[in-house]
């Protein structure tokens, strides 16, 4: 299936996921890391398909199990008091809540990064970050651009090289590790001499001079800004909460959290809100194409 | 990071900034995470302080509009790194990373040696998938590129290849591996203790020693002929110093 949100301008992508990143990462309430936790691996399904349900299951449930058995191993604050290690070590109950609630948010992030790396491609960080920072992110695409190309041109030079027999696949050991040395040398020498060409020939066409474009094009239209706006206010929704105190939880001594109000309620939905916000855009739009591929 | 003077006025501007960075803005984030974060979030504070020494390079390098040329003999070295990366990517830890790092800096000095590291960690997670670990990774490489750099420009490292090894196998073990191992403790358990620290450090031990002995071995073979490489391109097109071939 097409991502839907990923169409949108990538600024609104980008304070999208920086926003939800930094979230995951402070705030460590139940309700909060439950909410987060759920809409990203729901996000992470609905873009990645089945490969997602693969890595959620195969990497991330082992690493949440084994990320909260070893905080309470080392960890032994906290008022009650389970049972007691061979060793003399209490194991608390405080200790294993927040092995689970940090190895959750351990989770998450890794869950919401994998969303992020399929929404936020390399173009759009350049398109975002290229006025701020010309140079690094020229930096950065010409890297990015370079690899591939060089893979390429590896290819070429070791089939000029198989022509006189120094191909890595000839000769024995010895000579194939010489012959593989003997082409990453002509392909460095081959690049460093292209990249120099390439910069003359950027600055004859004018490279660092005003008023420069960038390869893609994204245009800041009115359901970038409705959907900006939403973000912004329930944004700002999670952050009086968490000035309210709201969001935040404390494990030790022992586990205690603000009684649960409207308010508290409103801040949860707020914040589950957000963060499902491409899913609900997905699920809006898809819903949209099918009334109208109903009524043809 | 304690900056030294060494080329005069970008650095001099740069170790103003990261004065400012160092004694107003990183304490006053760890107050933050202190008072409004409960001294909770380590990860997230260490996190934003590994951000902030990277600025200054960031900013720097900005400002003072670095010409074609020198951009992309950057670009050309990072992407080396990052295609060093992905041809080893079968084998853990065994990677030519840290060894084209410390060659960038040592032939072109230390800022070119953080751009290096840094964009080459930055890039590679382009790759292999970006994560909570990739400033970590950024910071480590930079450091190490820029260390080379400053060590070669006091001369304590030397260009040959003994010297090369050992500085490169000790700031893979110790620089890199020390430091990624916080970052790994933050992310995991996000309530520092000395002993989670130890145990991250014994559990490492083999990844960073491979991972060292991948330096020193890439190092062996790779220092001359790049070093001689680079000399060449630096010779033939006027490139002798970064900072005064830009007028």
């Amino acid at each position: 299936m097409k991502d839907r949100f990923a169409s949108f301008h990538p600024l609104v992508n980008f304070v999208y996921f920086a926003s939800i990143l930094v979230f995951s990462m402070v705030f460590m309430h139940p309700v909060l890391q439950a909410a987060s936790l759920t809409s990203a691996v729901v996000y992470s399904i609905m873009l990645n398909g089945k490969k997602a349900v693969k890595f959620n299951l195969l990497y991330m449930l082992p690493l949440l199990l084994v990320a909260a058995v070893l905080n309470p191993v080392f960890n032994h604050a906290g008022v009650t008091i389970l049972f007691y290690l061979k060793n003399g070590n209490p194991i608390t109950l405080e200790s294993i809540l927040y092995g689970i609630s940090a190895a959750c948010m351990y989770v998450t992030v890794i869950v919401w990064f994998s969303c992020y790396n399929a929404v936020m491609t390399s173009d759009k960080f350049i398109y975002l970050f290229g006025k701020i920072m010309p140079a690094l992110s020229l930096i950065f695409s010409m890297v990015l651009r370079f690899v591939p190309r060089y893979l390429a041109q590896i290819k070429v030079i070791s089939n000029a090289q198989k022509c006189i027999g120094r191909d890595v696949t000839q000769g024995n050991l010895l000579a194939r590790a010489r012959n593989g040395m003997t082409i990453l040398s002509i392909m460095t020498t081959w690049a460093l001499e292209n990249a120099i060409e390439t910069a003359d020939s950027m600055k004859s066409r004018g490279y660092g001079l005003p008023g420069r474009t960038s390869f893609s094009l994204f245009r800041f239209d009115a359901r970038d800004q409705s959907v900006m706006l939403v973000l912004i206010g329930l944004i700002a929704l999670v952050l009086f909460g968490a000035l309210m105190g709201e969001n935040t939880i404390r494990f030790f001594p022992s586990v205690k959290w603000l009684a649960v109000t409207p308010r508290s309620i409103a801040v949860y939905i707020a914040y589950f809100g957000l963060c499902m916000v491409p899913v609900i855009i997905n699920v809006v739009e898809d819903m949209k194409w099918k009334r109208i591929e109903s009524r043809i | 990071m304690s900056e030294k003077q060494i080329t005069g006025q970008p650095l001099s501007r740069r170790t103003w900034l990261s004065a400012v960075l160092i004694l107003v803005v990183i304490p006053a984030t760890i107050l933050l995470g202190v008072f409004v974060l409960e001294d909770r979030k380590y990860y997230f504070i260490s996190l934003l302080i590994v951000f902030y020494t990277m600025i200054p390079f960031a900013l720097v390098f900005e400002k003072r509009k670095p010409q074609a040329r020198e951009l992309i003999v950057i670009a050309v070295l990072a992407a080396i790194a990052v295609a060093g990366r992905s041809a080893f990517f079968m084998v853990p830890q065994f990677k030519p990373v840290v060894a084209i790092v410390i060659i960038a800096g040592v032939s072109f000095g230390a800022e070119a040696g953080f751009l290096v590291g840094a964009t080459a960690g930055f890039v590679s997670n382009f790759f292999f998938g970006q994560g909570p670990w990739t400033p970590w990774q950024m910071f480590c490489f930079g450091l190490i590129g820029f260390l080379a750099g400053i060590l070669f420009k006091k001369g304590l490292l030397k260009r040959t290849k003994l010297s090369l090894c050992l500085f490169g196998g000790l700031s893979t073990f110790f620089v890199y591996g020390g430091i990624i191992n916080i970052g790994s403790v933050m992310m995991f358990s996000s309530q520092f203790s000395w002993e989670v620290l130890l145990a991250s450090y014994v559990s490492g031990f083999w990844f960073d020693m491979v991972h060292a002995l991948a330096t020193v071995m890439f190092l062996f073979i790779l220092a001359r002929p790049m070093l001689e490489k680079l000399d060449r391109i630096k010779t033939k097109y006027g490139l002798i110093e970064p900072v005064s071939a830009k007028k």
